[in-house]
C-alpha cells in the first residue's frame, strides 16, 4: 500500500463510516474499481485499518464530548441509587447500553466468519444495492407512519429499553460488507417513531461504543508479528480519518435536521449497480 | 430476579475467565473474555437495580 492509497483509504473511511453508504462495503469497492493490489487479510493493512477505526472512535467521542460526560454522570448516578429516574440523559444512557449489548454479542461471535463468506465484490455490489432498498423501505413506511391514524413521532427518552435493544440490533446487519451500520441503525430508529434529526443522533452515539469497542480490542493487531507499522502513515491515516469523520457527523446532524435518507439510497443503488455489472464482467475482482 | 442477576454474573465471570486461559476448552479469545466481563458487570448492575439487592437504597 503507498502512501496515497493509505491516505485515501483514511478520507474513504472517516466520510463512509458515518454517512450510511456503508464504510466496508466502500473499502472492499473503491480498492477494487481503482484496481489497487491489498492484501486485506495482511498484518499490515489490518494494523492501519485499527489506527483508522481509532480516529473515526475519537472524532465521535470529541464532537459528542459534552453528551458523554453528561450521559455518563447520569448513569454513575443512577448506578448509585439503584433506580431509574426521568433524567433524560439517563434514559439516554440506558438506551446506549440496551442497543450495545446485542451488537456485541452478534458482533464478536459472527463478525469473522460472516465478513470471510460475504467479501467478494458481487456480494458486496448486491448488498449495497439492498441497503438502497432498506433506506427506501424506511423512509416510505416512516411517511406511511405519519399519516392521520399512525404512529406520532417520539422524542428518544421516550423508547423503552427494548425499543433501544431492537435498534442496536439492526446494527448488526452492517456485518455483512455492503449494508451500513448507520443507516441500519437511523431506519431503526425512525421505525420507532424517532424522527430523522434523533434517529441519527441515536445512531451516532451508538456509534461511539460499537466503532470505539471494536478498535480497542484490535489495538494487539498493532503489535501481532508481521504488521510493519509505518508510524507516520499510520499517524496521518489515523488523523485524516479522524478530521474527515467529525466533518461527516457535523454535516449529517444538519443534515438531518431537515432531509432524508433517500439521497443515500439512490447513492447506494446506483454504485452499488455500477459494482455489480463490473464484477459481472470481471472489469473488477 | 436477585437469585437470576447473580446466577448470571457468575456464569459470565466464569466464561470470561475461560477464555482467558491459553489452550482452554474454549480457545484463547481475549475479545470474548472482555464481552463475558461486561455482562458480567451489567449482570451485577441489574442486582443493584433490584428492590432490596446489592445494598441499593431503598425507592423513592
Amino acid at each position: 500500500m503507498t502512501f496515497l492509497q493509505a491516505m485515501l483509504l483514511a478520507v474513504l473511511q472517516g466520510v463512509s463510516e458515518l454517512f450510511p453508504v456503508s464504510s466496508l462495503g466502500h473499502t472492499v469497492l473503491v480498492p477494487a474499481l481503482l484496481h489497487w493490489r491489498i492484501d486485506r487479510s495482511d498484518p499490515t493493512f489490518l494494523a492501519f485499518v485499527v489506527v483508522l477505526h481509532l480516529g473515526t472512535a475519537t472524532a465521535l467521542v470529541v464532537f459528542y464530548w459534552s453528551d458523554w460526560v453528561r450521559i455518563g454522570r447520569a448513569l454513575a448516578a443512577s448506578v448509585a441509587r439503584g433506580n431509574f429516574s426521568a433524567d433524560r440523559d439517563e434514559k439516554t444512557g440506558w438506551l446506549l447500553v440496551a442497543g450495545t449489548i446485542p451488537l456485541a454479542l452478534v458482533g464478536v461471535f459472527l463478525e469473522k466468519p460472516v465478513r470471510q463468506i460475504f467479501g467478494s465484490p458481487e456480494l458486496v455490489s448486491l448488498f449495497l444495492i439492498a441497503n438502497a432498498f432498506v433506506m427506501f423501505a424506511g423512509e416510505r413506511l416512516r411517511r406511511a407512519a405519519r399519516e392521520p391514524g399512525g404512529k406520532a413521532t417520539r422524542s428518544l427518552w421516550a423508547l423503552s429499553l427494548s425499543d433501544g435493544a431492537k435498534v442496536g440490533l439492526a446494527q448488526a446487519a452492517a456485518l455483512l460488507p455492503g449494508i451500513s451500520r448507520s443507516g441500519a441503525s437511523i431506519v431503526a430508529g425512525l421505525l420507532e417513531g424517532l424522527s430523522h434529526e434523533d434517529a441519527a443522533r441515536f445512531s451516532f452515539l451508538l456509534a461511539t461504543p460499537a466503532i470505539g469497542a471494536a478498535s480497542v480490542l484490535e489495538i494487539p493487531e498493532l503489535f501481532a508479528p508481521g504488521a510493519n507499522v509505518v508510524l507516520v502513515q499510520s499517524l496521518l491515516g489515523g488523523v485524516l480519518a479522524g478530521v474527515t469523520a467529525y466533518a461527516s457527523v457535523a454535516f449529517l446532524t444538519r443534515y438531518f435536521h431537515t432531509n432524508d435518507l433517500r439521497p443515500f439510497g439512490w447513492y447506494c443503488l446506483i454504485f452499488g449497480t455500477v459494482c455489480f455489472l463490473l464484477a459481472l464482467t470481471k472489469v473488477i475482482a | 430476579m436477585k437469585a437470576l442477576a447473580i446466577i448470571l454474573a457468575v456464569i459470565f465471570l466464569a466464561l470470561s475467565a475461560v477464555y482467558l486461559i491459553p489452550h482452554g476448552p474454549l480457545g484463547h479469545h481475549y475479545k470474548h473474555a472482555a464481552l463475558f466481563f461486561v455482562l458480567a458487570v451489567l449482570s451485577l448492575v441489574w442486582l443493584r437495580f433490584q428492590p432490596g439487592g446489592a445494598s441499593a437504597p431503598s425507592r423513592r
